[in-house]
C-alpha cells in the first residue's frame, strides 16, 4: 500500500464521527494533564490504559496518540507561566518562556508556544506520512557507540547554558553527573550511593530534580525578593497579540527545530528532551544575539517548543514501524497497543492499515484542534499569573507535591523534593546555574551507559569510538561545536589589539 | 478558571487515591467453621508501572475474576513501581496476615532479592498459585551466520570474546541469567559470557543494526519482529515446542541436544503469615479461573501457556529454582 493509499485509509478513521470524537477527547485530556505541572505524559497515558479496557483499538489508540502529543502541547504552559517544567521535554521551554512572562508577556509567550507547537506537529506529522517506513532504518543505525557520542554533543552545550561563570557551570554538571548515578546501575546490578535505602534503588525521578531545583527555588525567590511583588495588571498578562515581526522572527527557528525535533525523536532513547536542548542552542550558536537568549528571546521560545513536538511525534516512526519503544512514554504506549490486541511491529503497516494509518492522520487533526482549543485559552491560562502572590506560591508547592506523589505514590520522593528545592534555593543564591544540572543529569546517565556498553562490547577497546563513521562524526561535530566559538573569539580579539 | 476547577477536582482524587492505597490490613473473613470467605474489596499489587508484563497480568486476572463472577468481591489492581519489585514487596511484606493483599510476581522474586537488592524474597511470601508459563528465547539478526544454538556455543567455546548477548534486565538477572543457564548446560565457560543491559528499548535495536550479537529476551518479544524477517530464533528455553503461528517454528535447546530449560513462570502470592483458610480459597479460586474458558482466551490473546500449581506445589517448585539459581550466580561471581 502506498503511502497515498494509507493516508485514504487513515482518514476514513480520523474523520468519522468516532475518530473526530477521540482524537478530541484524547488533545482535551491531554493538554489539561499537561499543563498541570508535575503531570506528563506518561502520567496521562497510565490514567487512560484502565478506561480504553474493551473499547475498539483504532480509536482508543487514537485517544491515546492524542493524550500523549496533547500533553507535550500543553506542557509548556506551566514552564511559561511558573518556570515549573512538567515534562523534560519543555525544560528548556522555561529559559526564555518564563523570562518573557516575568516581563509581562505571558500572553504572548503563550501564543508564541502554541503556534510554535502546532508548526512543530504539523511538519513532523507531514514527514511521519512520507517517511515512516524508509526511516526505520534511521531509528535503528544508532548503537550504543552513536549513542554515547550524542550524548556528547548534547553535554558540551553545558558551555552554552552558562551564564557567566564557566567553572559554577561545570560544577553544577558535575553533580548533575553524581547524582543520576545514585541507584542499581544497570550494567552490574550493584547499588551505587544508595546507602541500604530501597528508595534510593531506581535513583531520582527526573520530575524530582526539575521541580526542586526550578520550582521550588523560583518560590523560594519569589519570597525573598517581596519588592518585585506588585506587577500591573495589564503587565501581567501583556498583549497576546503575536506581531507579524514576531512571526518573522520565530519562522527561521521553527523550520529548522522540527526537522531537527523529528530527527531526535526517530532515535529510541533520544526524544523530546534532548531534542528541545539542542535545538535552544542550535538557534543560540547560530544567532546574532546569542546574548539575548535566557532573558525573554522569542527564538529562543520557539526552538524548543517546535522541536520537542516534533520530536513527540517522531518518536511513533520506531514504536509503529518497528515496535520498538524509545522512551518511557511510548513504552506506555506499547503496553496500550497490546492491551487492546494490537501488536506493534514492522508488520503493523500491512497487518493493521487502520491503525497505523489512523493514528498518523489522526494528528493532522489533533494539532488542529490544539492550535484551536488553546489560543482562546490563553487569557485565562495567563490570568493564573494575577492570583495574589502568597496564593499562587502555596498553588506551586501544592501542585509540585501532588506531582511528585503521583509518580509512584511514595512519600520519600516528596521528601526529596524538598531536599532538591533547598538545593536549588542554595544554587540560585551563590548563582550556580541550574540548567547545566540538568542537562547532565538526562545526559548523563544515558552517556555512561552507552560507554559501558560500548566498552563491553569492544572488550575495552576505545577505538571503538572512532571507527565507524556515524559517531565518530557525531564526536567531530561535538568538538568543534566547543572549540569553534573559543576561535573565532580569539581571532577577533586579535584583530581589536592589532587595531 | 477551567484549569483550576479542572486541577482541584484532579487534587481531589488524588487525595481520594491516597486514602483507599492506605486503608490498614484487617484480617477478618475467616468463620467458625475455619472456611475464609472475602467481605472485602481486594487489593492486586502490581509491582511496576502500567503496561508492563506484571500489570497485564494482574489486570486480566482481576478482570476475568470480576467477570465470572468466580470472586465476587472487588479486586482492584494498584501499581507500585519501584526498585524491580522491592517497594511493592516491602508494601506486601508489612501487610503480615492480611487475606485482602495479593501480588503478581515472576522469577524476577528471586532474582532481586539474590542480586542483595531486596530483602525480601519468595521465602518471605504465601504461595497462593501459579498460573501460567513463559519462556526465554535467544534472537539473533536474521542475516546471521549462526543457524542453531550449537553453531552460537561453538563459536562462544572457540572465542568467547567475540559474541555479546544484550537483555533488558540487569546482570544476574532473568534475561542473563536465562542465557547462562542453557549456555553452561551446552558447555559454555559460564564466567566468560558478555552480558550488557540496556534498559532504555534498544537492546532490540542493538541486535538489528549488528552492534552486538545474540538478544536474551522473551518469547512474546520476538514474534512480530520474526514474522518480519529481520531476526531470526536460535532456540527458545522451553521444554517442549509451543503451540501457535509462528511459535511452534522455534526450536527448543532440548531437542538441539542441550538438556536445559527455564520457565518465566508467573503466579500469585499473599503476605507473610496469611491464614491457611485464606490460601485455601485463593488457591481454589486461581484454579477455577485457570480451567475457565475466559481466561484460556487471555492466555491465547497474550501466547501465555497454562501452568497451574497449587500452593504447595508452587512452593516445591519455587525451592528447587530458587537453589539452582543460587549455584548458578555463585559460579559466576555475581551471589551473595
Amino acid at each position: 500500500m502506498s503511502a497515498f493509499d494509507g493516508m485514504i485509509t487513515g482518514f476514513q478513521v480520523a474523520l468519522s464521527w468516532e475518530g473526530i470524537l477521540f482524537v478530541l477527547i484524547g488533545v482535551i485530556v491531554g493538554t489539561l494533564i499537561g499543563m498541570m505541572p508535575g503531570l506528563g505524559p506518561i502520567s496521562a497515558i497510565a490514567i487512560m490504559i484502565p478506561i480504553t479496557y474493551g473499547m475498539d483499538p483504532a480509536p482508543a489508540l487514537v485517544m491515546m496518540a492524542g493524550v500523549y502529543y496533547g500533553a507535550v502541547f500543553g506542557g509548556s504552559t506551566s514552564s511559561i507561566l511558573l518556570n515549573a517544567p512538567g515534562i523534560s521535554g519543555t525544560v528548556a521551554t522555561a529559559f526564555d518562556g518564563y523570562p518573557m512572562a516575568q516581563q509581562g508577556k505571558a500572553g504572548k509567550a503563550l501564543a508564541i508556544a502554541a503556534i510554535a507547537s502546532f508548526f512543530g506537529g504539523t511538519v513532523s506529522v507531514i514527514m511521519l506520512m512520507l517517511l515512516a517506513p524508509a526511516l526505520s532504518s534511521v531509528a535503528i543505525s544508532f548503537g550504543p557507540p552513536a549513542y554515547f557520542a550524542l550524548m556528547l554533543m548534547g553535554l558540551t552545550a553545558i558551555s552554552s547554558l552558562s551564564e557567566g561563570s564557566t567553572i559554577k557551570a561545570m560544577i553544577s554538571a558535575v553533580a548533575g553527573v553524581m547524582v543520576v548515578t545514585i541507584g542499581i546501575d544497570p550494567q552490574t546490578g550493584t547499588q551505587r550511593f544508595t546507602f541500604g535505602n530501597i528508595n534510593l534503588l531506581d535513583g531520582f525521578d527526573f520530575l524530582i530534580i526539575a521541580l526542586g531545583l526550578f520550582a521550588l527555588a523560583e518560590v523560594c525567590m519569589l519570597v525573598l525578593n517581596r519588592k518585585n511583588r506588585s506587577l500591573s495588571d495589564d503587565q501581567k498578562l501583556g498583549s497576546l497579540k503575536v506581531t507579524r515581526a514576531d512571526l518573522k522572527e520565530m519562522s527561521g527557528p521553527m523550520t529548522r527545530q522540527s526537522f531537527v525535533g523529528f530527527i531526535l525523536g526517530v532515535l529510541p532513547g533520544a526524544g523530546a528532551t534532548i531534542a528541545s536542548f539542542i535545538s535552544y542552542i542550535f538557534e543560540k550558536r547560530i544567532s546574532k544575539n546569542p546574548e539575548e537568549f535566557g532573558k525573554g528571546s522569542i527564538k529562543g521560545l520557539a526552538a524548543p517548543e517546535s522541536s520537542n513536538n516534533a520530536a513527540t511525534s517522531g518518536a511513533f516512526v520506531p514504536l509503529l514501524s518497528l515496535g520498538i519503544p524509545g522512551s518511557g512514554t511510548t513504552a506506555v504506549m506499547l503496553g496500550a497497543f497490546l492491551v487492546l490486541g494490537v501488536q506493534p511491529g514492522p508488520l503493523l503497516m500491512s497487518d493493521r492499515p487502520e491503525i497505523f494509518w489512523g493514528i498518523i492522520a489522526s494528528m493532522y487533526l489533533g494539532n488542529i484542534f490544539l492550535l484551536v482549543l488553546n489560543l482562546p485559552l490563553i487569557p485565562y491560562l495567563a490570568k493564573i499569573l494575577s492570583i495574589p502572590r502568597p496564593l499562587l506560591i502555596s498553588l506551586v508547592i501544592m501542585f509540585s507535591l501532588i506531582g511528585v506523589y503521583s509518580i509512584s505514590f511514595n512519600v520519600f520522593d516528596l521528601y526529596m523534593l524538598l531536599v532538591f528545592g533547598a538545593l536549588g534555593f542554595a544554587m540560585r543564591v551563590f548563582s550556580f546555574p541550574a540548567p547545566p544540572f540538568i542537562l547532565a543529569f538526562i545526559l548523563g546517565g544515558m552517556m555512561e551507559q552507552a560507554f559501558r556498553q560500548s566498552m563491553t562490547i569492544s572488550n575495552g577497546n576505545l577505538a571503538i569510538f572512532v571507527n565507524s563513521p556515524l559517531p565518530l562524526s557525531l564526536i567531530l561535530i561535538a568538538f568543534l561545536s566547543l572549540v569553534i566559538p573559543g576561535l573565532l573569539k580569539w581571532r577577533s580579539r586579535r584583530k581589536l589589539a592589532k587595531m | 478558571m477551567k484549569k483550576t476547577i479542572f486541577t482541584s477536582i484532579l487534587a481531589a482524587s488524588a487525595l481520594l487515591f491516597a486514602g483507599c492505597n492506605s486503608e490498614g490490613s484487617t484480617s477478618g473473613g475467616t468463620s467458625e467453621d475455619g472456611t475464609f470467605e472475602p467481605s472485602q474489596n481486594i487489593e492486586m499489587v502490581a509491582p511496576a508501572g502500567a503496561g508492563g508484563g506484571w500489570d497485564t497480568t494482574a489486570r486480566e486476572v482481576a478482570r476475568v475474576f470480576g467477570e465470572t463472577d468466580i470472586i465476587e468481591e472487588n479486586m482492584t489492581v494498584v501499581n507500585k513501581e519501584g526498585g524491580g519489585g522491592a517497594i511493592a514487596w516491602a508494601y506486601i511484606h508489612g501487610k503480615d496476615d492480611s487475606p485482602y493483599n495479593l501480588f503478581v510476581a515472576s522469577p524476577p522474586l528471586m532474582f532481586v532479592p539474590l542480586n542483595g537488592q531486596s530483602e525480601h524474597g519468595h521465602e518471605d511470601f504465601t504461595p497462593l498459585a501459579n498460573m501460567i508459563a513463559d519462556y526465554g528465547a535467544f534472537a539473533v539478526s536474521a542475516d546471521s551466520e549462526w543457524e542453531d544454538l550449537n553453531d552460537l556455543f561453538d563459536q562462544m567455546k572457540a572465542d568467547p570474546e567475540s559474541v555479546t548477548v544484550v537483555g533488558t534486565s540487569a546482570p544476574g538477572s532473568m534475561d542473563h541469567m536465562q542465557f547462562v543457564r542453557i549456555a553452561k548446560a551446552a558447555g559454555v565457560d559460564p564466567t566468560k559470557i558478555k552480558y550488557v543491559s540496556d534498559q532504555d528499548g534498544g537492546a532490540l535495536t542493538s541486535v538489528l543494526n549488528g552492534s552486538v550479537d545474540v538478544f536474551s529476551t522473551g518469547v512474546g518479544e520476538v514474534v512480530e519482529q520474526v514474522r518480519a524477517g529481520n531476526i531470526k530464533v536460535l532456540g527458545i528455553t522451553a521444554e517442549e515446542r509451543m503451540e501457535g503461528e509462528v511459535l511452534s517454528d522455534f526450536p527448543t535447546a532440548i531437542e538441539q541436544g542441550i538438556d536445559e530449560s527455564f520457565i518465566n513462570w508467573r503466579g500469585f502470592f499473599g503476605p507473610p503469615n496469611m491464614d491457611q483458610a485464606a490460601v485455601d480459597y485463593y488457591e481454589a479460586k486461581f484454579k477455577e479461573l485457570s480451567e475457565s474458558e475466559e481466561f484460556a482466551e487471555v492466555r491465547e490473546k497474550y501466547g501465555w501457556n497454562e501452568m497451574y500449581l497449587n500452593s504447595a506445589e508452587y512452593e516445591e517448585f519455587l525451592n528447587t529454582e530458587y537453589e539452582e539459581i543460587e549455584v548458578l550466580l555463585e559460579e559466576i561471581g555475581l551471589g551473595n
